[in-house]
C-alpha cells in the first residue's frame, strides 16, 4: 500500500474520529452528572443539523451568501436549538424518570430518538430523502505527494478538537464546571452547598447537546449531504465510543472516538476487497473489548455501596 | 381486644367473567381483523376503550383478574379455543389470517424478550436480529430438500442461540448500559453483515419455502366439505400451537425457582449472590432461552411470508420489540398478547397509519413509561400453582 | 478438632482509595458464639462483613472458617459454606411476596434443571409444599400475623416487618453462621426485645447457631452477646465480655469521640 492512501486513511480516521469524539462527550457529561444514557442523543443532533439546514436556506432566501457568515449562523442556530432540545429532555423526559430504573430512562430516550427521527423523516420537507449540504468551507487542498489534504478536512479537525479542549477547560476552570463536577460527584452533597441542582443538570444537558450539534454540522460539511437517519448511526456510535472508553470520563469518551474511527478505517484498509464490512468490523471489536473490558477501557471508580 | 386476625371471607370467584371476557375478546379479535372499513376499524377501537373504561370503572376487570386466578388453566384452555374459533370463522380470507399468525408470532417472541427484560432484567436490543437469525435459517435450509421442515424451526432456535453464544461472555461480564452497548452493536452488526453479504441474498434477501408436515404442504389450501379454505390456516394453527407451547413453557418458568432466580437476580444481584443464587447462570439461561424462542418465532414467520430482507431486522425492528413487552408490562405473558396485537394490528388495520408506525409506538411507549410503568396489563405476583392460594 | 474457632480473622485489612477501612483487623468467634462487633460510625463493621460475604476481596489478610481458608471466595461460596447475613440498607426485593423473599435464601438448595422446574411438576409441587411450610414456620414465629399472608408484596409491609422477613430470608437455609448487620434500626425498644428472643428461639431449636451482631443499641449488646469486639477507624480497640468493653479507657474515647 502506498504512502498517499495510508495519509488518505490517516486524515480520514481523524475527521471520523473527531466527530465521535464530540458526540460521544455527551454521552459522558449525561451520564455523569445524572447517571443515565441519554439515548435520543444522537437524533437530537439531527434535528440540530437540519435547523441549521433550514437557516441556511432562509439565508440563501434572503441572499445573504456570504459563506463564512452563513458557516457562523447556521452553526449557532444548529447549536442553539440542539442545546435547548437537549436541555428540554432533560427538564421533561429524564428527571422526572429519575427514581425509575435506570433502564427505563434508556428506554425512554430511545423511543424518544425514534420519535424524532420519524417525525423529522414524515414532517420536513420530502424529509425521507437526504438532503444536500452546502459546502460552506473553501474546497481548497494541499497536495502531499499523492494524498490530497482538504483544507475543510483541517478546518473541521482543529475546530473540533478546540471544541473539545474548550469543553475541557470549562469542566476544570470556570465555575459552572465545577458545579458540574460536584453534581457528579456527588449529587446530595451538592445539594447542601447551596448548588443549583437543577440548573446545573440544564447546563449540562445543554452543553453536551450543543457540542453534539457541532458534529452534526461538521458531518454535513464533510460528506455534504445530510439525512433523517444520520443521527442513528451517529448516536449508536458516539455510545459505543463512550462505553467503550468508560462513560462518566472525558478523556475515555475521546479515546473511544478515535478507537472507533480507527477500527471503521483499519477495517476498511485491511478488507478492500469488502469495505462494506468496515461497519461489521468496527462493532464486532466494540463487543470483543466489552468482553475483555466490561466497564470500559478507563473504568469508573465508584464500586455500588453494600 | 383481640387476637384474631380479621380477613374478608375469600369467596373462590367464579369462572363466568373469564369465560364471558375469553368469548368477548374472541368475538371482537374476529369483528377487528375482518372489518375492511377505516370507520368500522375506529368504531371497535372507540368500543375497546369504552369496554376498558367501564370494566375499570364497574370493578369487573377486579373479578376477571380473580376469576382467571382461580381457575387459570381452564381459562387458558379456553382462550385457545377462542384463538381456534376465530381462526375457523375467518377461515376462507388470507390477509386477516396473516395478521392473525404474525400477531401469534410476535407474542411467541414478546414471551422470549420477556425472559431477559421482564424476568430477569437483562437488556437486549438485537430482538430482530435473533428473531431474523431464525428466518435466515428458515431460507438456507429450505434449499435443503431432505431436511424436515418442522426440525428447521428447531434449528432456527438453536441458530439463534449459538450467536448469542458468541455474545454470552461480555453479556455476562457486563451490565446496565454496558450490556446495553453488546446488543445494539450486535443488533447494527447483524443486519450490515446482512446487506453486505452476497450468499445470503445481500439487500435483496432471500426466498423461503414453506413449511411441511407430515407430507403436507403448507401453501396447499386444505379443503373441508367442498370447501376451499385460505392456506393461512395452516399457518395460523402451527403458530397457535407454537404460541400455546411456549406459553406453557415461560409460565412454568416462571412459577419455578429458577423464575424466582432470575426475579432475585433483576432486583437485587449482591443480594442474589449471597444466597447462593449463580448470577451467571441464571443470565446465561435467560439470555439463551430468551434468543431460542426468538430464533423459532422468526424460522416460522420466515416460512410463513416467504421473502425475507435485512430490513425487516433491524434496529427499529427490534426497538418495536422492546416496544410490545414494555407496552403489556414488563414479565406479563398476557400484556405481551395484548401489545403484539396492537402492534401488530394497529398499522395494517388504519393503512393510513402504517407509515407513521414506528412514530406512534415510540410516542406510545414513552406515554406508557412515563404514566403507567408497569405497562398495560401489569405482571401479577408469582402464584406457583394458580387456584391453589387459598388452599395454602 | 472442634475447639477450634468457628471463624478467624487474621489481619484483614481493605483499603477504598486512601480510606481505609479495616486495618490488620484479627479476631475469632467460638461455635455457637454470639459476638457484639461494636464501634462508632465508620468504623469497618459492614466493611467486615463484606469482606466475610466476599462482597469485596481482601486487601491483605485472611478468613477461616471451620478450618477452611475462605478469603476472597464468592459469596456463592461463602453462603454454601453456612453463612448467610443480612444488610444494613435492608435489601428485600419489594415486588416479590414475602414467600419468594424468603425463598430466595434457600431456592439454590433446591432443583436446579430445566426439566426438574418445567416438566416434572409433581415433584417441584412436593418441594414447594415443603419450602412452604418452612417458611410459614419462619414467618409464624417473627411475625405470626404475616403467615396467612404469604403472597403479598414486601413492599406494601412497614420497614419492621420488612426486617423481620429479611432474617426469615436468611434464617431459612439453616446457616451455621448468621451475620446480622444493626436488625434493630428502627424498631422500638419492645420490638427489639422480641426480635432478639425470636431469633435466640430459633436458635435454640436449630444446631448450635453462631451469631454475629452489629449493633448501636448498647442494651441488646448487654442482653445477648457472650463476647464483644470493638472497632474503631478500622482497628480492633478491644475485645472481652460486654461489661469488660464497657469499662475499657479506650472504647469510652472512640465513641465519645475524643481522639
Ligand atoms: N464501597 C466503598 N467505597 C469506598 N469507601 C467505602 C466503601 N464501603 C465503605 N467505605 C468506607 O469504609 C469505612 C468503613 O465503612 P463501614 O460501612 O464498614 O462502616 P460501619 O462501621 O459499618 O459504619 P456504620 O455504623 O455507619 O454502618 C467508611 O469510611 C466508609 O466510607
Ligand atoms: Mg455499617
Amino acid at each position: 500500500m502506498d504512502l498517499g492512501l495510508i495519509a488518505q486513511f490517516l486524515a480520514n480516521g481523524i475527521v471520523l474520529g473527531t466527530m465521535y469524539a464530540l458526540v460521544a462527550v455527551g454521552f459522558t457529561l449525561f451520564f455523569g452528572v445524572l447517571d443515565v444514557i441519554k439515548f435520543s442523543h444522537g437524533d437530537v443532533l439531527m434535528l440540530g443539523t437540519f435547523a441549521g439546514f433550514t437557516v441556511w436556506l432562509g439565508l440563501e432566501a434572503v441572499g445573504i451568501i456570504n459563506p463564512w457568515l452563513q458557516l457562523v449562523v447556521v452553526l449557532i442556530a444548529s447549536m442553539v436549538v440542539t442545546a435547548a432540545v437537549g436541555a428540554a429532555i432533560a427538564k421533561w423526559l429524564v428527571l422526572p424518570l429519575k427514581k425509575a430504573p435506570p433502564l427505563n430512562t434508556l428506554l425512554v430516550t430511545l423511543m424518544l430518538g425514534t420519535a424524532i427521527r420519524e417525525a423529522v423523516r414524515l414532517f420536513y420537507p420530502d424529509g425521507s430523502n437526504p438532503k444536500a449540504f452546502p459546502a460552506l468551507l473553501p474546497d481548497a487542498s494541499i497536495d502531499l505527494g499523492g494524498f490530497a489534504l482538504r483544507a475543510d478536512s483541517v478546518i473541521l479537525v482543529v475546530a473540533g478538537l478546540l471544541l473539545i479542549a474548550g469543553l475541557n477547560m470549562m469542566l476544570n476552570r470556570t465555575r459552572l464546571g465545577l458545579a458540574i463536577r460536584a453534581v457528579a460527584q456527588d449529587e446530595e452533597t451538592a445539594q447542601i452547598m447551596g448548588i443549583n441542582y437543577m440548573l446545573v443538570v440544564l447546563a449540562t444537558f445543554a452543553i453536551g447537546s450543543g457540542v453534539a450539534a457541532f458534529a452534526g454540522v461538521m458531518n454535513g460539511l464533510y460528506y455534504n449531504e445530510i439525512n433523517f437517519g444520520m443521527g442513528l448511526l451517529l448516536g449508536l456510535i458516539g455510545f459505543s465510543a463512550a462505553i467503550v472508553g468508560g462513560l462518566g470520563n472525558l478523556y475515555g469518551a475521546i479515546l473511544g472516538g478515535f478507537l472507533f474511527a480507527g477500527l471503521q478505517v483499519v477495517g476498511s484498509a485491511l478488507l478492500p476487497f469488502a469495505s462494506a464490512y468496515k461497519d461489521v468490523f468496527a462493532f464486532a471489536v466494540v463487543i470483543a473489548i466489552m468482553a475483555w473490558k466490561p466497564t470500559g477501557l478507563i473504568p469508573e471508580r465508584a464500586s455500588e455501596r453494600v | 381486644m383481640t387476637d384474631i386476625v380479621m380477613s374478608p371471607p375469600v369467596r373462590r370467584a367464579g369462572w363466568i367473567p373469564g369465560i364471558a371476557t375469553v368469548a368477548a375478546v374472541a368475538l371482537y379479535g374476529w369483528a377487528i381483523l375482518s372489518a375492511e372499513e377505516d370507520w368500522q376499524v375506529l368504531g371497535l377501537l372507540a368500543l375497546a376503550v369504552i369496554a376498558t373504561v367501564i370494566g375499570m370503572v364497574s370493578g369487573f376487570g377486579r373479578s376477571v383478574q380473580a376469576s382467571w386466578a382461580a381457575h387459570e388453566s381452564k381459562l387458558n384452555g379456553a382462550a385457545l379455543i377462542g384463538i381456534v374459533a376465530v381462526i375457523a370463522a375467518l377461515s376462507t380470507q388470507h390477509f386477516p389470517l396473516l395478521m392473525l399468525s404474525t400477531m401469534l408470532l410476535y407474542f411467541t417472541a414478546s414471551l422470549g424478550m420477556n425472559i431477559q427484560f421482564g424476568y430477569t432484567g437483562m437488556v437486549n436490543f438485537a430482538g430482530a436480529a435473533f428473531f431474523g437469525a431464525g428466518a435466515y435459517t428458515a431460507a438456507v435450509m429450505g434449499n435443503v430438500a431432505w431436511f424436515p421442515p418442522l426440525l428447521t424451526l428447531v434449528l432456527g432456535g438453536v441458530v439463534s442461540m449459538a450467536l448469542s453464544l458468541v455474545l454470552v461472555f461480555p453479556i455476562v461480564r457486563t451490565t446496565g448500559h454496558y450490556a446495553a452497548v453488546v446488543t445494539i452493536a450486535f443488533g447494527v452488526l447483524f443486519k450490515t453483515f446482512l446487506e453486505v453479504n452476497e450468499i445470503l441474498g445481500g439487500p435483496q434477501g432471500l426466498m423461503v419455502s414453506s413449511m411441511r408436515l407430515l407430507g403436507w404442504d403448507f401453501m396447499d389450501s386444505p379443503q373441508i366439505g367442498g370447501m376451499k379454505l385460505s392456506f393461512y390456516v395452516n399457518y395460523a394453527l402451527l403458530c397457535t400451537a407454537l404460541a400455546a407451547l411456549v406459553f406453557i413453557a415461560v409460565r412454568r418458568l416462571e412459577r419455578s425457582w429458577l423464575g424466582l432466580h432470575m426475579d432475585a437476580v433483576r432486583l437485587d444481584e449482591t443480594a442474589a449472590a449471597c444466597f447462593g443464587i449463580s448470577v451467571k447462570k441464571t443470565k446465561i439461561l435467560a439470555f439463551l432461552s430468551g434468543n431460542m424462542i426468538l430464533g423459532i418465532a422468526g424460522a416460522l414467520y420466515g416460512m410463513m411470508i416467504s421473502f425475507i430482507a435485512p430490513s425487516s431486522f433491524t434496529f427499529s425492528d427490534s426497538l418495536l420489540m422492546v416496544s410490545m413487552v414494555l407496552l403489556g408490562g414488563m414479565g406479563s405473558p398476557w400484556g405481551g398478547a395484548l401489545a403484539a396485537a396492537i402492534v401488530i394490528l394497529l398499522p395494517e388495520k388504519l393503512q393510513f397509519l402504517q407509515e407513521y408506525r414506528f412514530l406512534l409506538f415510540s410516542v406510545l411507549v414513552i406515554l406508557v413509561l412515563l404514566f403507567r410503568p408497569d405497562g398495560l396489563l401489569p405482571r401479577q405476583i408469582r402464584n406457583y400453582f394458580p387456584g391453589a392460594r387459598s388452599r395454602q | 478438632m472442634t475447639t477450634s474457632p468457628l471463624l478467624e480473622f487474621t489481619d484483614l485489612t481493605k483499603r477504598f482509595g486512601g480510606v481505609t477501612a479495616l486495618d490488620a483487623f484479627s479476631m475469632h468467634l467460638d461455635r455457637g458464639e454470639i459476638l457484639g462487633l461494636i464501634g462508632p460510625n465508620g468504623s469497618g463493621k459492614t466493611t467486615s462483613f463484606n469482606l466475610l460475604t466476599g462482597i469485596y476481596p481482601a486487601t491483605a489478610g485472611t478468613i477461616r472458617f471451620d478450618g477452611q481458608e475462605i478469603t476472597n471466595a464468592s459469596p456463592r461460596q461463602v453462603y454454601e459454606a453456612g453463612i448467610v447475613r443480612t444488610f444494613q440498607r435492608s435489601r428485600l426485593c419489594l415486588e416479590l411476596s414475602i414467600y419468594d423473599n424468603i425463598m430466595i435464601g434457600d431456592t439454590s438448595r433446591l432443583s436446579q434443571g430445566l426439566w426438574a422446574n418445567l416438566v416434572k411438576r409433581n415433584s417441584f409441587r412436593a418441594e414447594f409444599d415443603a419450602s412452604f411450610q418452612k417458611a410459614r414456620d419462619l414467618v409464624a414465629t417473627f411475625s405470626g400475623h404475616l403467615a396467612d399472608r404469604m403472597f403479598e408484596p414486601v413492599g406494601t409491609l412497614p420497614m419492621i416487618e420488612r426486617r423481620r422477613i429479611e432474617i426469615c430470608r436468611a434464617l431459612v437455609s439453616a446457616p451455621r453462621l448468621l451475620l446480622l448487620d444493626e436488625p434493630s434500626a428502627g424498631m422500638t425498644h419492645d420490638e427489639t426485645d422480641q426480635l432478639m428472643r425470636d431469633i435466640l428461639d430459633v436458635r435454640a431449636r436449630g444446631n448450635g447457631l453462631s451469631i454475629i451482631i452489629v449493633e448501636h443499641e448498647m442494651g441488646v449488646i448487654e442482653r445477648i452477646t457472650d463476647r464483644c469486639v470493638v472497632l474503631s477507624y478500622g482497628r480492633k480497640i478491644a475485645d472481652g465480655t460486654y461489661a469488660e468493653v464497657a469499662s475499657d479507657a479506650e472504647v469510652q474515647n472512640a465513641y465519645l469521640g475524643v481522639d
